[in-house]
């Protein structure tokens, strides 16, 4: 990836970056003027209240809606200057998103979601092998033919990290990944992120509202109605 | 299992909710499968007109005025009859611009005591040295030149070469039997020449209960090819306008005149398939709407994951496509299998020459067919995936909870 020719670059710049919501004639500043950037292999993580506008500056910062000011540099790419094709394989190649909810699609199986994201850009014929190693990586090997519904909420969810790696991101943006999982289950995936972030030098932001994930990433951000009111440098645990 | 492909995903997505997939296949099956019906039921009784006609190779049958009507229904539905009117007639029209062949048959319609079978037999007399219409036909079945004491057979009737048949006193020997032509005033007709039918006419007084009253020099009708240049509408009006006392049917008008018989059936066929098509488009289009409505954080997450506008465009396209071409060929199989089935049976309800059109026009007709349910498929579902690719991906899946 071109990646490698700017490794003194950050992966990530934010800068003045806005979005407000219209609700009642109150305008309502969901993300307020936001800047900071990430390092390759940074994991962040952002705390706040609900509401305070963490998911839409994900959404922001992957591309899925547009600021109202601000930009947002993936490495050293304005997301916002692109046409919508061009950031949509901008998005298939370097972002990946996990989510809070079950977000597998119900009509395939457990291997065939960690592929699917490979069907929608330009990715080497054998995905296979890589989506089976994923499999094993999260410990699924033997659900590689099972569909969602019969796999646990956990299980689903170890599937939707390991479609998130399927591309080779360069960033993950994890929404509340563990939100709704037992400590086991949170333990393994964090410990996952962590090797991942180790092994290929992927840059993580995790929002969560878990103290513990929180300290165990490298930087630690606050948002508070839509402000990003502190950053702290984390203990690397 | 490679890659899924954006086939494949479609595919797992009509899977999903099977009842529906299955009402909308059925949809678009029974519109292509009436569409199909209509249209090849429209073509093959146009067809069957025009190859009557054709078949016949006269652009303009002139007859006597008042006997407009029988000469349709003979023309049409080889309905026995027989009405004459003088030879001078053939000189006169053979004069008239625009014509280019003249010749003159003689149409007679046989009495029960003259036959011995319970067919609807036609007498046709034709002149072999100016006829252009039955000779080419006669000489694909016989080697030499119709004698006048031979008949040639229609191949609805119940004889072979070489049987004996009486025709108002007169023994005939059949000389051979024509294909079937799908049109009965072929298939039930007996042809002789006008020789052999005036001698059977004068002898008819002596040797038949039932004599036949014909004068020399009667003729039926006259039949008219136009000169190029001229269409049979033009020559039609010409001769009537020369010759008093006769009806100069064209072609086309034949055809027509059939048409607006049938007018009424085929506004209600077409008027039919029209409703049913929109009612399947609207249908189709809601159920779409629903899709993609229902999909919404689905197709959100997919745009998360990379896929372009286009790619969600063409993956609710996929679907509509898929559906519409499996509930066209099912429509297409089963409509043309009922129509099959009881061709026959419309055929005698309508009195008519009706025709399956040729298995190459069917063919076009079944490719128009497809073309359509194809067509339904793009119209139903163009605005919801064109919507759907337009969702702003975050918002997608923000209301798609
Ligand atoms: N599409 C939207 N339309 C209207 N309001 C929105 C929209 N998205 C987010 N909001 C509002 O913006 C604020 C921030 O939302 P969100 O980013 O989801 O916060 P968080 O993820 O921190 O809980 C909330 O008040 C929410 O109601
Ligand atoms: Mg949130």
């Amino acid at each position: 990836m071109g990646s490698e020719l700017r490794k003194d670059m950050p992966v990530l710049q934010v800068t003045d970056l806005s979005k407000d919501y219209m609700i009642d004639d109150q305008r309502l500043k969901a993300v307020d003027n936001v800047s900071f950037t990430a390092d390759r292999g940074e994991m962040i993580s952002i705390v706040g209240h609900s509401g305070s506008g963490k998911t839409t500056l994900l959404s922001l910062i992957g591309g899925l809606t547009k600021p109202d000011r601000g930009r947002v540099l993936i490495d050293g790419t304005d997301l916002w200057a692109l046409d919508d094709r061009k950031r949509s394989e901008l998005r298939s190649r370097r972002v990946s998103f996990i989510y809070q909810f079950s977000s597998l699609i119900p009509t395939l199986t457990a291997l065939e979601n960690i592929i699917l994201p490979t069907t929608f850009g330009d990715f080497s014929a054998d995905v296979e092998q890589y989506a089976r190693e994923l499999l094993g990586i999260v410990g699924l090997e033997d659900k590689a033919r099972s569909y969602p519904s019969h796999l646990s909420g956990g299980q689903q969810r170890r599937i939707a990290i390991a479609r998130a790696f399927i591309n080779n991101p360069e960033i993950v943006l994890a929404d509340e990944p563990t939100g709704d999982l037992d400590e086991e289950t949170e333990q393994q995936i964090i410990a996952l992120f962590k090797r991942m972030n180790g092994e290929k030098k992927v840059t993580f932001i995790i929002v969560t509202h878990n103290r513990e994930i929180a300290d165990r990433t490298s930087r630690q951000m606050r948002m508070s109605n839509g402000v990003l009111v502190a950053q702290e440098q984390g203990n690397h645990l | 299992m490679k890659k899924i492909g954006i086939f494949g995903l479609a595919l797992r997505n009509l899977r999903r909710k099977l009842v529906r997939t299955v009402i909308l296949l059925v949809t678009v099956a029974v519109v292509t499968g009436t569409l199909l019906g209509a249209t090849a039921f429209i073509t093959g009784m146009r067809n069957a007109l025009k190859i009557g006609t054709y078949r016949l190779g006269a652009d303009v049958l002139v007859v006597p005025e008042k006997n407009e009507a029988q000469a349709k229904s003979a023309l049409l539905a080889g309905e026995p009859t027989t009405f004459y009117m003088d030879r001078s007639i053939l000189e006169k029209v053979q004069k008239i611009e625009g014509v280019k062949k003249a010749t003159a048959q003689l149409f007679i319609k046989p009495t029960s005591f003259t036959c011995c079978y319970n067919v609807d037999a036609f007498l046709i007399a034709f002149d072999p040295a100016t006829d252009f219409t039955i000779t080419p036909w006669l000489e694909k079945r016989l080697k030499k030149p119709l004698a006048d004491d031979e008949i040639v057979t229609g191949s609805s009737l119940p004889v072979i070469a070489g049987d004996t048949l009486p025709f108002f006193g007169t023994p005939f020997t059949v000389a051979g039997t024509m294909e079937p032509t799908g049109m009965k005033f072929f298939d039930q007709s007996v042809f002789m020449t006008m020789k052999a039918a005036y001698e059977m006419a004068a002898n008819s007084k002596t040797k038949s209960m039932q004599p036949l009253e014909l004068q020399k020099d009667s003729i039926s009708a006259v039949l008219v090819q136009v000169q190029e240049g001229f269409t049979p509408e033009r020559a039609a009006i010409r001769i009537e306008h020369d010759v008093d006392g006769v009806k100069a049917i064209a072609s086309d008008e034949v055809i027509s005149t059939v048409r607006r018989q049938l007018g009424g059936l085929l506004k209600g066929i077409v008027a039919i398939s029209l409703i049913v098509w929109i009612l399947a488009l609207l249908m189709m289009g809601f159920a779409f709407y629903m899709i993609v409505n229902e999909r919404q954080r689905e197709l959100g997450l997919l745009r998360a994951m990379g896929a372009r506008r286009d790619q969600i465009f063409g993956l609710i396209m996929t679907e509509a496509m898929f559906l519409s071409l499996a509930g066209g060929v099912t429509g297409i199989a089963v409509g043309s299998g009922l129509l099959y089935t009881f061709k026959d049976l419309i055929m005698r309800g309508l009195k008519l020459p009706y025709l399956l059109p040729s298995v190459f026009v069917l063919l076009e007709l079944v490719a128009g067919a497809l073309l359509f349910a194809i067509l339904t498929g793009v119209l139903s579902s163009l605005l919801p995936a064109a919507a759907a690719s337009r969702m702003e991906p975050y918002e997608a899946i923000r209301k798609g909870e």
